[in-house]
C-alpha cells in the first residue's frame, strides 16, 4: 500500500501568545527568533497511522511538505520515524499561498507521484486551524475524503476508516484511493530511534518547484488569494489587582459588589 | 551493523570543532545532539575570543553569524546607586583579526555544525545520548534513542553536566560549589538604537562586566554585551551561594536591570529571549584527572575547561581548542589502529602544551580567590565611596586621597587584610 502523508511545519503551538508579534502591514506573524518550528501535531498523528498501516500491510510512505527550509526539517523528522521518501515543494511563486493554493500545490505533487492508495493529512494545522487543506486536496484529486479519522485498517481490499463523532464513532469502507484527515483521538506519535535519525540524515530530500510538479503559477502565491485578510490580532489580556476594603465586612462586601457591577462582572 | 569511526556527543563549540576536524580528514563521524537543531537550547554571555576559530576556519567571521566585533572592554563596580568604571579600547581590537565577537549560540552553533556537516559528518539532531556502551573495559559506542550505536571512539562534548563522562567513570556528579548559574535576557531595540545608546562606531561592540551590588555580595557578576540590534544582559552567580542564601538569580537580574547605571540604557528593550545555564568555574580543581579512557575522550565544558578569572569568562574558545585537540588524538589513534588510553592520552598532552591547560594552570588560584566575599561587597563599596569623595566639590577643605581611603577602611578592613587580598589577586589573576 502506498501512502502519501502531507505535513506542515508550524510555530510551536505551546508558545505563549506574548512570543508572537503581528506585522500590522502585511498581516503576518513574525516568528520569534531562535525558536524552532515543529511538525503540526495532527500531521504527526497522521504519520503514525501511516506507519502502523505500513508495519501491518507493507508498502511505502511518501512525505510531502510545501514550504522552504522549515519543510525540510519536518520531512527529515518524518523520515527518521520511518517514512521512505520525502519531497519538499518549494518555489518563490508559492510564497504567500493560502490553503486553496497549498491544496492545489499538494495535489499537483500527488498527481506526479501517481501511484498511491491513501493520502493522509492532519485534521487541521494547529497554527491557523482552518482545516481546509485535506478536503481541498481530495476535491482536486477527485477522490473520496473522510475527516476526523482515528483509525485506519485494510479490510478485504477496502480501506476501513473509523471516524470520531460526538459520543460515538462511524466506520466507513472506501475503495482506494482515498484521503483522510486525522484527528487527535488517533494514537500518539512515536519517538524516533537512533538509527532512524541517522538514516534520515543520510537521505537527500528532493525539492520540487512549480515546473517539476506542473503547477500553474497563476493559481498559487499571494496573488491567487481570493480572500483578503484585513485583521489579525493577538488577544490582549490585562491583569490588574485592586484592594477593596471597608470599615467592616458588610461594607467591604457592599463596595466589592458595587465595583464588580461597575466592571460589568455582575449585574 | 555499522561502526562509526567516531561518535561525537553534543554539537556545541567543542563537538562541532572536533567533528569538523575529523570529517575533514575523511573519517566517518556521527554527531549526536539532543536539541532539535545545534544551538537550540544553548546559551552563553557571550563573546567568542581569540584566534582558535580563525585558525580552524580562516576569516570565519565573514561567513559566520557574528553580531559585533568587540572594540571595547568595560569593568564597573556597583554600589548602591553608584557606579565606578574602567574602560579600555585600543587600535588592536578594532582591526583584523578581531580579538572577539559577540554572537548568539542558536545561530553560531547551527552554523558551526553545518560546517562539520559540509565536511562530511552526520549531524543527528533531536537525539540524546543516554549511556556509553562498554565492551570489556573499553567504551565501544553509545546508547541513544533506544539503539546501540557502535564507534571506535566516543568524544564526549556534552557540556557542563556531561552524563557521558560520568558514565565512563571519568568524573563524578557536579557539585554546586563548582558551578556558577548564569541567567540572561536578550532585549531587542529598533535599528540603530543600540549603537546610539552605547556610542558604538563602525559596527564594533562592547563587553561590559559588572561586579558588586548586582549580586548582593555573592560571588559572581553581571554583564551587558552589545549585539547588532539587541543587548544580552545577565548575571552569573555561584550556585552554592544561591542555594545557601535562597536568593534567586532571576531576582538579581531584575535588580541589576533597575540599577541607575543600567536602567536608562536598556529602557524600552523588548524581551525576546530568556535563558539559563550552568558554568563550570572551578578550573583544575574540578577537571577530571584523566580526560581519556579506552575508546573515550572528553572535551569542552564536559571536562570543565573554562577560564573564569573574574576579569575573563572564556569557555567557548577553550571548548573549540579542546575539540580540535581531541580530533588530533583520534586521528593519531586511527592511524595507529589503537584506540586504547595508551594512544588517546596524546589528547591530554596536546592540551598541556596549549593555552587550554596552561591558562588554567596560570590561573589555578583564581577559583579560590574569587570566593572572597570582600571582592563583591566591601571593595566595590570602598571604590565607589572613594570616587564619590574625590570627585565631590562641596566647598569644604579637601583631603588627600590616601587619607580618605584610610578613613573609609576604618573598622571595615585592615591594611594587612587588604594588602593580602591584593597580593592574592596578583597571584591568582
Ligand atoms: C551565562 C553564560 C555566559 C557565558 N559567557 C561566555 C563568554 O562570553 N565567552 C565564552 O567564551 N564562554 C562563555 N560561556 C561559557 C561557554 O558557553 C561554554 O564554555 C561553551 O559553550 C562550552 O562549549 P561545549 O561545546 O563544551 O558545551 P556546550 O556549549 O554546553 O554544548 C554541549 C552540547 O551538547 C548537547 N548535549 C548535552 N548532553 C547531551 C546528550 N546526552 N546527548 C546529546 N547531546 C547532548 C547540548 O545540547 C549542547 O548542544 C558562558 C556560559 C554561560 C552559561
Amino acid at each position: 500500500m502506498n501512502i502519501i502523508v502531507c505535513v506542515k511545519q508550524i510555530l510551536d503551538p505551546d508558545l505563549p501568545p506574548a512570543k508572537f508579534r503581528v506585522d500590522e502591514q502585511s498581516k503576518r506573524v513574525i516568528p520569534p527568533e531562535g525558536i524552532p518550528f515543529v511538525m503540526n501535531p495532527y500531521d504527526e498523528q497522521a504519520l503514525e497511522l501511516a506507519l502502523r498501516l505500513k508495519e501491518k500491510n507493507g508498502g511505502k510512505i511518501i512525505i510531502l511538505s510545501a514550504g522552504g527550509q522549515e519543510a525540510l526539517s519536518s520531512i527529515k523528522h518524518a523520515l527518521s520515524l520511518g517514512a521512505d521518501d520525502g519531497f519538499a515543494l518549494s518555489d518563490e511563486a508559492f510564497d504567500g499561498s493560502d490553503s486553496f493554493s497549498v491544496a492545489y500545490i499538494l495535489s499537483c505533487a500527488i498527481k506526479k507521484i501517481g501511484n498511491y492508495d491513501l493520502v493522509l493529512c492532519g485534521r487541521q494545522a494547529a497554527d491557523w486551524d482552518e482545516g481546509l487543506t485535506g478536503p481541498l486536496v481530495a476535491h482536486r484529486l477527485g477522490i473520496p475524503v473522510i475527516n476526523l479519522v482515528r483509525e485506519i485498517e485494510l479490510s478485504n481490499d477496502k480501506l476501513r476508516f473509523t471516524r470520531v463523532i460526538s459520543g460515538g464513532e462511524q466506520v466507513f469502507d472506501v475503495a482506494a484511493p482515498a484521503l483522510a484527515t486525522v484527528t487527535n483521538e488517533a494514537p500518539q506519535p512515536r519517538l524516533p530511534t537512533g538509527w532512524g535519525i541517522i538514516a534520515a540524515n543520510r537521505k537527500q530530500i528532493a525539492v520540487w518547484n512549480a515546473g517539476d510538479i506542473g503547477a500553474d503559477v497563476s493559481l498559487v502565491g499571494g496573488r491567487a488569494r481570493r480572500r483578503k485578510l484585513t485583521g489579525l490580532f493577538v488577544t490582549e489580556r490585562n491583569r490588574s489587582c485592586e484592594f477593596i476594603g471597608g470599615e467592616n465586612v458588610l461594607e467591604a462586601a457592599d463596595k466589592l459588589a458595587q465595583r464588580l457591577n461597575q466592571l460589568g462582572a455582575i449585574r | 551493523m555499522q561502526v562509526f569511526d567516531a561518535i561525537v556527543v553534543g554539537a556545541g563549540p567543542a563537538g562541532s570543532a572536533c567533528a569538523y576536524s575529523l570529517a575533514k580528514e575523511g573519517l566517518e563521524v556521527l554527531v549526536v545532539e539532543r536539541g532539535s537543531f545545534a544551538g537550540a537550547k544553548n546559551t552563553w554571555g557571550g563573546a567568542f575570543y581569540g584566534p582558535v576559530l580563525t585558525n580552524l576556519l580562516p576569516d570565519f567571521w565573514q561567513e559566520a553569524p557574528v553580531e559585533r566585533p568587540i572594540f571595547q572592554h568595560r569593568y564597573s563596580f556597583l554600589s548602591g546607586e553608584s557606579c565606578l568604571s574602567v574602560d579600555y579600547t585600543g587600535p588592536r581590537f578594532k582591526s583584523r583579526p578581531y580579538n572577539g565577537f559577540t554572537m548568539f549560540r542558536a545561530k553560531f552553533d547551527a552554523w558551526f555544525a553545518s560546517k562539520a556537516q559540509q565536511a562530511g559528518a552526520i549531524i543527528a539532531t533531536g537525539l540524546q545520548a543516554d549511556d556509553v556502551l562498554k565492551n570489556g573495559g573499553r567504551i565501544s559506542g553509545i546508547r541513544a534513542g533506544g539503539d546501540e550505536l557502535p564507534a571506535r571512539v566516543v568524544v564526549a562534548c556534552d557540556g557542563v553536566n556531561s552524563i557521558l563522562a560520568q558514565k565512563a567513570g571519568l568524573r563524578g556528579e557536579l557539585l554546586p560549589g563548582d558551578v556558577k548559574q548564569g541567567v540572561k535576557e536578550v532585549l531587542e531595540f529598533p535599528p540603530g538604537e543600540v549603537a546610539r545608546r552605547f556610542n558604538l562606531f563602525d559596527g564594533g561592540g562592547i563587553d561590559w562586566e559588572f561586579i558588586g551590588d548586582c549580586t548582593r555580595g555573592l560571588p559572581g557578576g553581571a554583564f551587558i554585551y552589545t549585539n547588532k540590534e539587541s543587548l544580552s544582559v545577565g548575571v552569573v552567580v555561584g550556585l552554592k551561594s544561591l542555594v545557601e542564601t535562597g536568593i534567586r538569580a532571576d531576582d538579581l537580574l531584575e535588580d541589576f536591570k533597575r540599577h541607575p547605571a543600567v536602567a536608562g540604557l536598556i529602557e524600552g528593550g523588548r524581551l525576546v529571549e530568556y535563558s539559563a545555564h550552568l558554568i563550570p568555574v572551578s578550573g583544575l580543581g574540578m577537571m577530571p584527572r584523566r580526560l581519556y579512557a579506552d575508546g573515550f575522550l572528553v572535551a569542552g565544558d564536559a571536562a570543565a575547561l573554562v577560564l573564569g578569572t573574574g576579569l575573563a569568562l572564556e569557555g567557548a574558545n577553550f571548548a573549540v581548542s579542546s575539540g580540535i585537540a581531541a580530533a588530533q588524538a583520534v586521528l593519531k589513534a586511527t592511524k595507529e589502529s589503537d584506540f586504547s588510553a595508551k594512544t588517546l592520552c596524546y589528547y591530554q598532552k596536546l592540551l598541556e602544551e596549549s593555552f587550554v591547560l596552561k591558562d588554567l594552570k596560570t590561573h589555578q588560584k583564581a577559583p579560590h580567590f574569587l570566593e572572597n566575599r570582600r571582592i563583591y561587597s566591601l571593595y566595590p563599596k570602598l571604590a565607589c565611596e572613594l570616587a564619590d569623595s574625590v570627585f565631590t566639590s562641596d566647598g569644604k577643605p579637601r583631603k588627600r586621597t590616601w587619607k580618605l581611603l584610610r578613613e573609609k577602611m576604618k573598622g571595615r578592613v585592615s591594611f594587612y587584610r587588604m594588602a593580602r587580598d591584593l597580593i592574592e589577586a596578583a597571584r591568582a589573576l
